[in-house]
């Protein structure tokens, strides 16, 4: 009952505030007037009796706060006054307060601008209606956990009506390139099945979804346009629907709008361009092995939606008996793999991918946070500092009576106060960066933005930070021993000799983060450096590539043609010396696995070989020298018996020599198609360095794109007169031969390796921005240390410069102060820094990553950058001393000894 | 002033308890009445009168309520309530209890 009635006086306090303090007043304005009266009625003069009733009665003010205070009720007034009070002392010191502000905005802003990423990425749930009823299906990868699904064993799921009241398909997201206007656009394009939208619960905005007859394997291709490509790209244009576009060249009509809110079929950020029937999907991809059952490429989705009845567990036990029959039925492909079934509320995107990504954010979470470490400490420091600046008026405060919680609930006011300006700045910061991101011309859809999960994700920050930064330097700044701060003294009268003070720990903390970050950057540079010297084994300077797609052309059927008349033409370019035609970006492969002739198959390890296209003059075109045989030329026509030239590396792995000229070996996918070894190359990597870089091993052969009736995309030429000039001429004569033939990529062969590098270079252009912001950070920090540090021991100085020491001494007395931070801070940060290239060295030996295959980068330890790093910081600690030393060495003896 | 007592801590409330369990009374009258009945020997600091009105108002021993003084003008009674009358018939024995023991030191010492 007792609380219930504090409870309820509280909230009377808080909405009957106004009432409350009128009632206040008229109380004590009737008592005042009633002794007034009796004063009178004594005999007094009525001024005098007025102005003795207030004499005898005191402080109405005081009498009116102490009622207030007497309620219990003073937190909520208590709250509103103290606000009121620390904006007013913050406004008065407004340069402090800005550059609080930007500190902690900066802290905050990388870390909401990241969290809004993560937020699209991880957090976002596409809408679905009544998500706690559908489900993901996978089937399992051979070794456990799951994997994807064939079409056909779609098929077997989608039968089990009586668990699943609709199932549907869903193809691996691919990117794709559809015409809007005289513009070729990057898009991305889903293809599901016609029952998708019964699965997901939901109407089309406009027209409808494709049928089961669309769906139909060689039906004239239709497709359903997303929601947001409709509104960002087609201005939300009805007539859309039954217009004809051009996707990647095909012409495809436009049957519905998909609903809004709905992004794709994963949780990935992403929106869906396109969706297509998976019928359409050999026109697209040129075959349709997709539906075959292998579990070589398992591309499908398979989501459904529950019975009423069903639970999740009756549909687990179903598809674990029919994945016990697909194994039994089909033991070549289904061995071993059972079927696993998850909420779909429970997955993101992909049960093994998701742990990824979690992963890698919180990789991310823990390298900002890191940031916002900095600007916190760095945000104490400069508390601390001012708080020992406060020191007389804390001392006064204190002396008249004030209670020492009192004046630590008003410095913890002022940094919350702070912390909530910093996590403003640092939203618009966000806002900015997230704007920036969408102004990209990313060749994906993605939505990043700030919405309320992210707003509060801020404030929770900044309240958080602002205890955090707030609490110490309060508690320790109303430390105070009254007698010597009131006579002047301040603590300057016993100059502290300690070393581990709070300010000096914090100082040191930030330049050893701000220096393990910038180790960051270091290993960057290391990688691409890396990249750069690696040993590519084929030509890069003067090689250019162009990429197109013959289907847009006026003449599509003629691809091959067009592309025989675009290699003429680009072999008589002055200066080339070589060119060929291929498929992807040259030196691109694709991972597979193979059969080797006469090799023993059963029971042992896949072999996996990694293809390369080449059409006649491939290799004189990238100089890839051949050690035996001879190289993929004209003879290697469609009809001709299928040759391949390996790598070295390829023929000693699986054909016991170098010379493997003669054997025979195929694709797993394909039964029949026996390639015969023609040459051996000597060992190249491929275009993608990263991967080279982390050391993923790969056995190369290189095949006909004719044999193989693959359409080309690509033409490579290498030239004398450099690759520059060479790209442009390439674009010339692309258009001479069909004006509607589009440039999908225009790339140098240097081009193509340093964007494959774009890990390396993004990470080392990420922790550069953040070490130097942390590195400046921690340089305002020390500065503002080292000020402090110099005014409080003025009188010292003034003593020993009366003395007879010259200012140089000073100086070497602040420069040693600033060293020591400096240096403990460096040293600690380069300790950490090389345990964590110890780390992932062993983190890369044991690939201990044992979801996904993914490989580290295995740093080394670099003595030149950690030097580098060291006098960087060095530098940092000495700009940020100069002032204050330099103010320190022409302090006036006189003024000094005098200085408060 | 100087035959006036300073209230000690705590008897303020015990005072302004009793002086409305008769009737209730607005802020002045009481400080007014405990001057009266204590021969002028007490004098309420009015100070410190409002604050422990609201306190004891906010702790539920007394409730307020606007009526008509004696010269017809809005004032502020306070009078006890039920757990206000309970609360004074125990702080005035232990308020005996305790003036019967400093008594008994002053005079046997």
């Amino acid at each position: 009952m007792r609380v219930w009635h504090i409870v309820m006086a509280w909230l009377r306090s808080v909405f009957l505030r106004g009432r409350r303090e009128a009632e206040l007043g008229e109380e004590l304005r009737f008592h005042l007037e009633r002794e007034t009266e009796r004063l009178v009625a004594a005999g007094v003069e009525p001024q005098q009796a007025r102005l003795q009733a207030r004499r005898t009665f005191g402080s109405v003010e005081a009498v009116k706060e102490q009622s207030r205070d007497a309620r219990g009720t003073g937190f909520v007034d208590h709250l509103g006054r103290d606000t009121r009070h620390a904006a007013r002392r913050l406004m008065r010191d407004w340069r402090f307060t800005l550059a609080a502000v930007l500190i902690l905005g900066l802290g905050i802003g990388v870390n909401t601008a990241l969290f809004s990423l993560v937020n699209a990425v991880l957090f976002r749930q596409n809408s679905v209606a009544d998500t706690a009823r559908v489900v993901d299906i996978y089937q399992d990868f051979p070794g456990g956990g799951a994997g994807g699904n064939t079409y056909p064993a779609y098929l077997d799921v989608a039968a089990y009506s009586d668990m699943f009241a609709s199932t549907t398909a869903a193809y691996m997201p691919r990117s794709a390139t559809f015409r809007q206007g005289a513009t070729l656009r990057q898009g991305m394009v889903e293809h599901v099945s016609a029952s998708y939208l019964d699965v997901m619960g939901l109407r089309p905005t406009l027209g409808r979804w494709f049928t089961d007859m669309e769906d139909a394997r060689n039906a004239p291709p239709v497709a359903v346009v997303g929601h947001r490509v409709w509104t960002t790209r087609f201005a939300s244009d009805p007539a859309i629907v039954g217009r004809i576009l051009q996707i990647d060249g095909v012409p495809v009509t436009i049957v519905g709008v998909a609903p809004a809110r709905h992004a794709a079929t994963l949780n990935l950020g992403v929106h869906t361009d396109f969706w297509l029937p998976i019928g359409a999907l050999p026109t697209f991809l040129g075959s349709d092995r997709v539906f075959d059952r292998r579990l070589n490429e398992p591309a499908f989705f398979i989501k459904a939606r529950l019975q009423p009845a069903v639970t999740v567990a009756r549909a687990q036990a179903a598809m674990s008996t029919l994945g016990a029959r697909l194994a039994r039925e089909f033991p070549q492909n289904n061995q071993g793999a059972g079927i696993s079934v998850y909420a779909s509320s429970g997955v993101r995107i992909h049960p093994q991918i998701d742990v990824v990504i979690a992963g890698v954010a919180a990789v991310l979470f823990l390298v900002v946070g890191l940031v916002l470490a900095i600007a916190c400490s760095n945000l104490a420091t400069l508390m601390l500092v001012r708080g020992a600046a406060r020191l007389k008026e804390v001392s006064v405060r204190l002396a008249v009576g004030a209670s020492r919680a009192q004046l630590i609930r008003h410095l913890l006011t002022e940094s919350v106060l702070l912390a909530l300006g910093g996590g403003a700045a640092g939203c618009v910061l966000a806002w900015w960066t997230t704007q920036w991101l969408m102004s990209l011309d990313l060749p994906v859809n993605v939505e990043v933005g700030l919405d309320l999960r992210v707003l509060g994700f801020a404030f929770a920050l900044s309240l958080v930070t602002g205890v955090v930064f707030g609490l110490a330097p309060a508690v320790k700044s109303t430390r105070v021993e009254l007698w010597q701060t009131l006579r002047g003294e301040g603590d300057a009268g016993a100059p502290s000799r300690r070393r581990f003070t709070l300010k000096n720990a914090l100082v040191v903390f930030q330049v050893a983060m701000s220096v393990l970050l910038l180790s960051g950057t270091g290993m960057g540079l290391q990688m691409m450096a890396a990249g750069r010297t690696l040993q590519t084994g084929y030509a890069v300077d003067g090689v250019a590539m162009l990429e197109t797609d013959a289907r847009y052309a006026a003449k599509a059927t003629e691809a091959a043609r067009l592309f025989e008349e675009l290699r003429r033409r680009v072999a008589a370019i002055p200066g080339v010396q070589a060119t060929a035609l291929t498929r992807g970006l040259p030196m691109e492969s694709n991972g597979m696995a193979i059969v080797i002739e006469g090799a023993a198959s059963a029971g042992g390890q896949v072999a996996r070989a990694s293809s390369i296209w080449a059409g006649p003059g491939f290799f004189e075109t990238m100089r890839i020298p051949i050690l035996y045989g001879r190289a993929l030329d004209e003879r290697d026509r469609a009809g001709a018996p299928r040759a391949a030239v390996v790598s070295e590396s390829m023929a000693r792995r699986y054909f016991g020599g170098v010379n493997a000229v003669g054997r025979r070996f195929r694709p797993d996918l394909s039964p029949d198609a026996w390639m015969q070894v023609v040459g051996v190359a000597r060992a190249a990597t491929t275009s993608d360095l990263n991967s080279e870089l982390v050391g993923v091993q790969r056995f190369l052969y290189y095949r006909s794109i004719e044999q193989w009736a693959v359409t080309p995309k690509v033409v490579v030429a290498r030239s004398t007169l450099g690759s520059a000039p060479l790209l442009r001429a390439l674009q010339t004569e692309l258009g001479r031969v069909d004006e509607a033939l589009p440039v999908l990529t225009a790339k140098t062969m240097r081009q193509i390796l340093d964007d494959s590098l774009v890990v390396a270079r993004g990470s080392t252009m990420f922790f550069a921005a953040i070490g130097l912001l942390g590195l400046c950070l921690a340089g305002i920090g020390l500065y503002a240390v080292i000020a402090f540090a110099v005014t409080r021991r003025a009188r010292e100085i003034g003593i020993r410069m009366a003395l007879g020491a010259d200012g140089r001494q000073v100086v070497r007395s602040v420069a040693v102060e600033v060293a020591s931070l400096v240096g403990v801070g460096t040293a600690i940060g380069l300790g950490l820094s090389l345990l964590g290239v110890l780390a992932l060295r062993v983190a890369g030996t044991n690939a201990v990553t044992g979801v996904a295959n993914i490989s580290l980068f295995r740093p080394s330890v670099d003595p030149v950058a950690m030097i580098v790093i060291g006098m960087f910081t060095a530098m940092v600690g000495l700009a940020a001393a100069v002032v204050p030393a330099r103010r320190a060495s022409r302090m006036d003896p006189l003024m000094a000894l005098r200085h408060d | 002033m100087s035959d006036q007592t300073d209230l000690l801590q705590g008897t303020l409330d015990l005072l302004i308890m009793r002086t409305i369990a008769p009737e209730p009374l607005h802020g002045w009258a009481i400080a007014q009445r405990i001057q009266q009945i204590s021969d002028e020997l007490l004098r309420v600091q009015q100070g410190s009168l409002y604050p422990a009105l609201h306190r004891l108002e906010h702790q539920g021993w007394i409730a307020a309520e606007w009526g008509a003084s004696d010269n017809n003008r809005r004032a502020r009674f306070y009078s006890l309530t039920r757990a206000g009358r309970k609360q004074l018939t125990t702080e005035v024995s232990k308020w005996e209890r305790l003036s019967a023991g400093v008594n008994l030191v002053l005079q046997r010492t």
